[in-house]
């Protein structure tokens, strides 16, 4: 199985993964919006041992992460957030959720310079509660009361990314450069709005015409 | 004329463009009509109005007041930029660009206008047209970077990269300081620079500037990614084996990585310096799975033994659900499947615990022998290693260590699925839900057994259970809107295998308009990602749009779509050409009955249409701007009346073809219908790529057989050049099979009965071919079909 990043291409496939997986679902407009903003978050596990059947196969998507950075976040801090995470039944206990995720957090330092990730987990899935728990060493923060739509609580974990901060230091100083601490770049959160996602209920408008769109349409009227 | 306001009305007026972008339409209309009372003739207001009213829902009303408006000033940009914006929002994108011109012409400095008509150029591929654009946009604000950086791509897209990298470059030089490290926009633009160079074969000045400009790029992997490649590309062995190995630290689970590493190492061909490399990753990551998996791709003899015996066991020992899932491709390889189940088998017979080096876990002895026994069970149900009475066995074995298991349930579902037991197997899949009601996929899998044993019914309930409650309309509004392509897919196969066409093609069509939906989602990002500065991601992204429609969930929906509008066109036909009562035994008078009650409906719910539609609008809410529209024709009655089914099915035929020309099944749809339309120029055409794609394939064979026979019955209508171009072209194709030859064809036919590989999807769809010939072989084919799969209830 294939451990690599994610594709435009991959998208109707990823999607198919989670709306198998999962009751959290998104318009194919918010996979983009992921694999547009921070391409380099999202990754996808691939079986590539299938033999070709057509001209036209397209690899099949076993497992994913969806990942991205908070845009405005509450706390001044630059951190990750996973969005969605899911593995084809058929393809659990290779390790594949594991390694998807550690991909996407190495590249949450790197390239955005997130000092955290942090998810939301149902409080009843023990499968990932132990993958992000024991595994991963997320910690707990908090119980969100009825954070999914069918009225679960969801536990809302963090990891602090420390530890990949300082082996991407230990890994500069060894190659002789000067270790200029990474991160800090505070980029201000884009305007663009996330309303094609229908993840939670309550705080979403649902609607792709309320997408990205929304704004457009208002720059538009300024002029006219 | 330009006209003029007083100084109140144009305060006014501004109040209407506010109250449009705040969505409060009703103020707006309010304020707008205020200033038309005294000027009813005031074009920019009559235009704004229009536009509120549009998006009020009021579609047909805007543009009749937009051309008004227009009619009133002509001169008017804000007139044409809004008759543009109308056009734009019913998706008619080249009327829109058309008037974007017109106002851009009136108005050649607004910066609104000359955005708008870019996005659209690119949205819609006009690349010289776009270029234009973003050389005008650029000369007006040169400071800004997102401008060149625009330009750039507009030529990149256009197929000039060595102008978008000079693009990029002349902006380089405008530069006084270096922009710090962390600067993103930055950051992005160097890659961009970098992979054009690339693009254009100079590996070299690729991997210079990749190691000075690129040195501490904030995208790490694709440095270390493009570094590599482009190491191997220049022959420079050393430093790419360094490059590889540093990616394989990193993330040991990418086969690409491990064969790139070996191939600048040297060591294709040398399988003991291969099983080295990967020997060595394996003992380096513990939790490495490709280094121990891959190997077995290319290992032979004991050495495979050795290696599969070590792999399955830590494997089996874990109780990994997916190891069969992970080990099947080897099945091509005989003597490697057959290594694999004997070496299952003595897991099985060992009592496993001698042959396990590694630790225990948790003293579980069950779970090495159930997984074993799943294990065999799947190998057994496999299509290259069936035998169907031996998996149940196995997976009995398994069930009875572990009753509560959903994978052993699954499974066990999946062997009466390929005894040919629909029902059967959807009610174990139901079983094996009710296990873990928590899990969707296993609810999906429940929902699509349903399906296939055509109950709809159970399988929108099923479904329910996941989707969200609140969605009006229930469940499956819900799974429209969340482009659950599987389930549309599989519910209008359903409905096809039952006869039910309407809402077959209702739920083709739902396909079809899922990838309209996903080819407009572009649109918002030709500027956003400009904004965000993620470059390289837009273009993949646009390249990956201009083959949307080839993907295979597209080619699924639309063959299937084909085949229903085939079977439409068909009905009528063969009750009166020969008479023969179909395979379900309906009768002609029946026939005719159902199809005659579907024209009847279709008038009915169309006229129903028309009546709601002068209905004054009752609920349309002042800012309820996406209320959705009504569906008059929710079960596709009006879809399956169609009096033209062949027009109708190009609607998907013509993608298919565009898209996937060399998918054999994307030709021989097309032939089929071009034939019925009597096009028989591009029938051929089909015919003859169907053919060299495959020409041993049986459908070809059996049209051949019709072209000929049709042309034979149809030579008279023929233009004399047609009729010349066809003749030569004919000829083309492989050993003309004359009908005489069709007894031959359909033993043929017949006979992949006895392929050790054959599948129960592929006889029924053999035992339809022959149904469709009326062939004498029907009888004998239902035998020999029935004593392979005796639980089978099609062949009975
Ligand atoms: C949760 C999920 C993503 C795990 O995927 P996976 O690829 O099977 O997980 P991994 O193989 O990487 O597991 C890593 C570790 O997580 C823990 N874990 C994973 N699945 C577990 C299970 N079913 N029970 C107990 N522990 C489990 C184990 O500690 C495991 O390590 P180990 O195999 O060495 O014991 C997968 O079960 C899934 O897709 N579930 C449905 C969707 C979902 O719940 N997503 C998470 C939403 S927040």
């Amino acid at each position: 199985m294939d451990i690599r990043l994610l594709k435009p291409s991959d998208i109707p496939h990823v999607q198919h993964v989670n709306i198998t997986n999962l009751p959290e679902n998104y318009f194919m407009k918010y996979y983009l919006y992921h694999a547009l903003c921070w391409p380099q978050l999202s990754y996808v596990a691939v079986d590539v041992s299938r033999p070709q059947k057509t001209p036209y196969d397209y690899p099949r998507i076993v497992g994913y992460v969806l990942a991205k950075m908070e845009e405005d976040p509450p706390d001044g801090v630059q951190h990750g957030h996973i969005t969605s995470l899911s593995v084809m039944r058929t393809h659990r206990r290779l390790g594949i959720a594991e390694k998807l995720m550690r991909q996407s957090q190495q590249a949450m330092v790197e390239t955005f310079g997130a000092q955290y990730v942090s998810l939301h987990v149902r409080v009843s899935n023990n499968a990932a509660l132990r993958l992000y728990r024991d595994t991963l060493g997320f910690k707990n923060e908090k119980i969100e009361a009825k954070y999914y739509a069918d009225g679960e609580d969801a536990h809302s974990m963090k990891l602090d990314l420390g530890f990949i901060r300082e082996q991407i230091t230990d890994q500069q100083e060894e190659d002789g450069d000067e270790g200029e601490p990474i991160g800090e770049m505070g980029k201000k959160g884009e305007e663009v709005n996330e309303d094609s996602r229908v993840e939670k209920k309550r705080k979403v408008r649902v609607g792709r015409g309320l997408g990205v769109g929304d704004l457009v349409e208002k720059n538009e009227s300024q002029k006219a | 004329m330009p006209q003029l306001l007083s100084a109140k009305e144009q305060s006014l007026f501004r109040t209407v463009v506010r109250n449009y972008e705040d969505k409060q339409y009703k103020k707006g209309i309010k304020a707008a009509d205020q200033i038309l009372k005294k000027n009813p003739k005031h074009g920019d207001t009559l235009a704004m109005k229009a536009l509120i009213m549009n998006s009020q829902g009021k579609t047909d009303e805007a543009f009749a007041l937009g051309k008004v408006a227009l009619q009133c000033d002509m001169k008017s940009h804000v007139c044409w930029h809004v008759y543009g914006l109308l056009y734009r929002a019913v998706k008619n994108f080249e009327e829109a660009i058309k008037a974007y011109k017109f106002a851009l012409r009136l108005e050649p400095e607004s910066q609104q206008i000359q955005r708008d008509l870019a996005l659209l150029q690119v949205q819609m591929r006009d690349y010289q047209g776009y270029l234009a654009s973003r050389r005008s946009m650029l000369t007006a604000r040169p400071s800004i970077r997102q401008n060149w950086t625009a330009l750039a791509v507009a030529h990149h897209l256009n197929g000039d990269l060595t102008e978008a990298e000079r693009v990029l470059t002349s902006y380089e030089e405008t530069l006084k300081n270096p922009p710090s490290k962390t600067d993103f926009e930055n950051s992005e633009a160097v890659m961009y620079k970098n992979s054009l160079i690339a693009e254009q074969g100079e590996y070299q000045k690729a991997l210079d500037h990749l190691e000075s400009a690129g040195k501490h790029n904030l995208d790490r992997l694709a440095v270390l990614e493009l570094r590599a490649t482009y190491l191997a590309k220049l022959g420079k062995s050393e430093d790419a084996v360094q490059a590889y190995r540093a990616l394989i630290d990193r993330n040991s689970e990418y086969k690409t990585y491990y064969d790139s590493l070996i191939e600048v190492m040297g060591i294709s061909k040398d399988n003991q310096a291969k099983k080295a490399v990967y020997g060595e990753y394996a003992e380096k990551y513990p939790r490495c799975d490709a280094a121990r998996r891959l190997p077995l791709d290319f290992l032979e003899g004991d050495e495979f033994r050795g290696a599969a015996d070590q792999y399955l066991h830590r494997m089996l020992d874990k109780g990994v659900p997916s190891t069969f899932a992970n080990l099947k491709n080897l099945y091509s390889d005989r003597p490697k499947k057959e290594v694999i189940s004997s070496l299952v088998q003595q897991y099985i017979d060992g009592g496993k615990s001698e042959a396990n080096e590694e630790p225990k876990r948790s003293g579980d002895t069950s779970k090495g022998a159930s997984s074993a026994f799943y294990f065999l069970a799947q190998h057994y149900n496999y299509y290259l290693s069936r035998e169907l009475d031996k998996a149940m066995d196995y997976i009995d074995k398994a069930i009875e260590l572990e009753p509560q298991s959903v994978d052993f349930h699954l499974t066990k579902a999946r062997i009466w699925k390929n005894y040919g037991d629909a029902p059967k197997a959807s009610e174990i899949m139901e079983y094996a839900r009710t296990l873990d009601t928590r899990d969707r996929h296993i609810n999906t899998k429940a929902a699509k057994y349903q399906l296939r044993a055509n109950d709809g019914v159970a399988a929108l309930k099923t479904m329910g259970m996941f989707t969200r409650a609140e969605t009006v309309g229930g469940p499956l509004v819900d799974l429209h809107d969340m482009q659950c392509v599987w389930f549309l897919t599989e519910d209008g196969q359903s409905y096809a295998r039952q006869g039910k066409w309407g809402l077959a093609l209702k739920r083709f069509n739902s396909i079809y308009n899922i990838f309209d939906v996903w080819q407009e989602d572009q649109f918002d990002f030709h500027s956003f990602s400009l904004r965000k500065g993620q470059i390289r991601a837009y273009v993949d992204m646009m390249r990956w749009e201009d083959q949307l429609r080839e993907h295979p969930f597209y080619t699924r929906a639309a063959l299937s779509a084909v085949d229903v509008y085939l079977k439409i066109h068909d009905r009528p036909l063969l009750n009166g050409a020969n008479g023969i009562s179909e395979v379900n035994g309906e009768d002609a008078a029946e026939r005719k009955r159902v199809a005659k009650k579907a024209r009847k409906d279709a008038q009915k719910a169309e006229r129903e249409a028309e009546a709601k539609k002068n209905e004054p609008n009752k609920a349309s809410k002042d800012g309820d701007n996406d209320a959705k529209k009504k569906d008059d024709d929710p079960d596709g009655v009006k879809l399956a009346a169609t009096t033209e089914p062949m027009k109708d099915a190009m609607k998907f035929v013509t993608p298919l073809l565009q898209f996937s020309p060399k998918s054999i099944d994307a030709q021989t749809a097309g032939f089929e219908v071009y034939i019925r339309r009597k096009k028989y120029v591009l029938a051929l055409k089909c015919l003859l790529a169907a053919s060299a794609l495959d020409s041993h394939n049986s459908k070809v064979h059996q049209q051949i057989v019709s072209f000929k026979l049709a042309l034979d019955r149809d030579s008279e209508s023929l233009a004399p050049k047609t009729a010349e171009v066809i003749k030569s072209e004919f000829k083309l194709l492989p050993a003309l099979l004359s009908p005489k030859d069709s007894p031959s064809i359909e033993k043929d036919i017949a006979s992949v009965l006895q392929l050790p590989t054959i599948t129960f999807g592929a006889a029924q769809e053999a035992l339809e071919l022959l149904n469709s010939w009326k062939s004498g072989e029907v009888v004998t084919f239902k035998t020999s079909a029935e004593k392979k799969w005796p639980k089978a209830k099609i062949f009975a």
